[in-house]
């Protein structure tokens, strides 16, 4: 036990003079006169300083008490004050760079810089430690649900005016929705299509060492060289056979990414199934036939239920690799949220970068959260 | 088993890794993509190739050193009695960063570290450290404690039960886990070209910018062959490892 808590305070330390030195040490905000240039950084002195010391000292505190016991009561109050750093942060830093745009020409841009940035991931990341250490059962869709809502209401409440990742996003909302939709269709297309090969994979008893190597084959070739050969084998095809236009395919397009995306999550989709069906012990099977059940009815009332958490894991798997790899399908002509981040890399613009990123790794951690309680749940449901 | 035969899973990779080198050919692409019904242009010559093979292999060479040295290093310190309570932290760590696709770690960093190598190479580390990570910390947790015990028992301090009793047990989930931390390397510094790196992406995206298909396929298959090859060498190491 006093071993563990000199491990936890060697551990607190760095983690505050690291929240610290992001405050105080590294540019907070960053003020350019649009938003290609790059910026000159505003540190702490020069936004709302007693804010961003009130924030310091939260931090430190709740990171205190979470070194100090692992009661939770201590957890839930460390949790109160993370998350209450984590607010204050935000508005004094939106307040602030309302203040540095006030007064200057339209086209000015304040956002936020490396240290604000490294202090709410920081804090994020504490609020997450907290949240698992008070092991209160649904409290943490909650406080995210609690959290997202204050910050969007904020938002529509105009809070966040002076920051340009609000001012790109109020000029883009259109593209910015419609990327998301696309990526959306694009990601679930690609795990749906997988999901029926798979199948049918599974269903092929006697090739299972060729399916095997051929899946798992897949997985060394990289997804750009993957995208990039499908294009061009693509548009050799529709050169031999162009009347596969007529069926809207095209060399350029959601075509090759669905495929290139799908055979990625092959893997762990055969895979899953594989293990699945194998992991019902043969005992409950002969049980199950001795009472008369069909192999169809062994299949769907006993074999998948029970193979059900390892398929939702599977699954799970092959969901976010799918949201992730469909970043790249932009750049086969796809569209998505990838779109956005490639316009903003060729343009510099790192708010319109920020824009298709955060979409991105926001769909991808809710995903991993949501199927993750899924399969949580399913274990319960069948192993109780 | 016989070390011909603990080979062919590796010969078969490798084998496929020089079929596609064999395809990146100009000649052999230039054949294949007149055979598409197109008229092969601006094709990159061999000499060019090997260079831009050797700027992928520097820089994924490179991260997969880190990869290795940081999670096999991480992962050691992991396991130790010390570090329990951090572990649940390490899990969900490992969790967020795998939701950040490697693009998105490329673009995400391109403003602050600027175009080329270095966007790349965070990227390639981010990304690659959590199997590595994770591998190595699940072989080393795989290793009974009877066989601890018994090394403790006799004598053994801890760093060489360590060094003579858990890290050779879990050395072939370590090699593994290095395998799928090399193949991430290399598809990464292949994203990289999206940030300006010279690699073997770099004539894949500039294919597809031009809609030139023959660069496009020899990039593509270049890239592959790279992935294949480095593989099969791997693959070749863990079966002289377990032999």
């Amino acid at each position: 036990m006093f071993g563990r808590s000199i491990v936890s305070i060697a551990a607190a330390v760095p983690f505050a003079c690291l929240v610290l030195s992001a405050l105080y040490a590294l540019p907070l905000l960053h003020v350019a006169a649009n938003r290609i240039v790059v910026g000159s950084p505003v540190y702490a002195s020069g936004v709302l300083e007693i804010g961003i010391h009130l924030a310091a000292v939260l931090s430190v505190v709740a990171t205190g008490l979470l070194a100090w016991t692992q009661t939770r009561v201590a957890a839930l109050a460390a949790l109160t004050l993370a998350i209450a750093a984590f607010g204050l942060l935000v508005l004094v830093l939106a307040s602030g760079a309302s203040d540095l745009v006030a007064g200057r020409p339209p086209a000015t841009r304040a956002g936020l810089a490396t240290g604000a940035w490294l202090a709410l991931l920081l804090l994020a990341a504490g609020i997450g430690l907290a949240l698992r250490r008070t092991r209160v059962p649904g409290l943490g869709p909650a406080i995210f649900v609690l959290m997202f809502g204050s910050l969007v209401l904020a938002g529509r409440a105009g809070a966040f005016e002076g920051l340009s990742l609000a001012v790109e996003y109020r000029a883009r909302r259109e593209t910015v929705i419609e990327a998301t939709l696309q990526h959306l269709v694009l990601s679930g297309g690609a795990v749906a299509l997988a999901l029926l090969c798979a199948i049918a994979l599974s269903l092929w008893r006697r090739g299972q060492g060729i399916v095997e190597i051929l899946v798992g084959g897949v997985q060394v070739i990289p997804a750009i060289a993957l995208f990039g050969g499908l294009v061009a084998l693509t548009s050799g095809l529709l050169r031999a056979v162009p009347s596969l236009r007529e069926f809207g395919l095209s060399p350029l397009g959601p075509g090759p990414a669905l495929v290139g995306i799908g055979a990625y999550l092959l893997l762990p989709l055969w895979r899953g199934i594989a293990t699945a069906l194998r992991s019902t012990e043969p005992a409950i099977i002969d049980a199950a036939t001795a009472m008369g059940l069909t192999p169809a009815q062994v299949l769907a009332r006993v074999r998948l239920p029970l193979g059900a958490p390892i398929l939702i894991g599977a699954l799970r798997v092959a969901v976010v690799q799918s949201l992730g790899l469909a970043t790249l399908g932009a750049l086969v002509g796809a569209g998505g949220l990838g779109q956005i981040v490639f316009d903003g890399m060729a343009q510099f613009a790192p708010d319109l970068i920020l824009l298709g990123a955060i979409p991105i790794v926001a769909l991808s951690l809710a995903a991993e959260r949501a199927l993750g309680s899924a399969e949580v749940l399913a274990r319960r449901r069948w192993r109780a | 088993m016989s070390p011909a035969r603990a080979l062919r899973p590796a010969l078969g990779v490798g084998s496929t890794g020089l079929v596609l080198a064999a395809v990146s050919h100009p000649d052999v692409a230039s054949w294949i993509v007149t055979m598409l019904g197109e008229a092969p242009r601006r094709g990159l010559g061999v000499a060019r190739l090997l260079e831009l093979t050797q700027h992928h292999l520097v820089l994924a060479g490179t991260g997969l050193a880190l990869i290795a040295f940081l999670g096999v290093g991480v992962g050691i310190l992991a396991t130790r009695d010390f570090a329990g309570p951090a572990r649940g932290a390490i899990d969900g760590f490992a969790a967020a960063a795998q939701a950040v696709p490697p693009v998105v770690v490329v673009a995400l960093a391109l403003p602050v570290l600027g175009f080329g190598g270095p966007p790349t190479l965070l990227a390639l580390v981010a990304y690659g450290i959590m199997p590595v990570l994770r591998g190595t910390i699940s072989g080393i947790e795989a290793v009974s404690s009877e066989a601890r015990d018994a090394a403790t028992a006799i004598g053994l301090t801890r760093g060489q039960v360590l060094r003579q009793v858990e890290l050779p047990l879990a050395g072939p989930a370590i090699l593994d886990a290095l395998r799928t931390g090399l193949i991430l390397a290399i598809a990464t510094a292949a994203v990289g070209a999206l940030a300006g790196a010279s690699t073997l992406g770099t004539p894949i995206v500039a294919g597809l910018q031009n809609q030139n298909i023959l660069p496009m396929l020899q990039g593509a298959t270049a890239t592959a062959a790279l992935a294949f090859l480095c593989d099969a060498a791997l693959l070749a190491a863990a079966a002289l490892f377990r032999r």
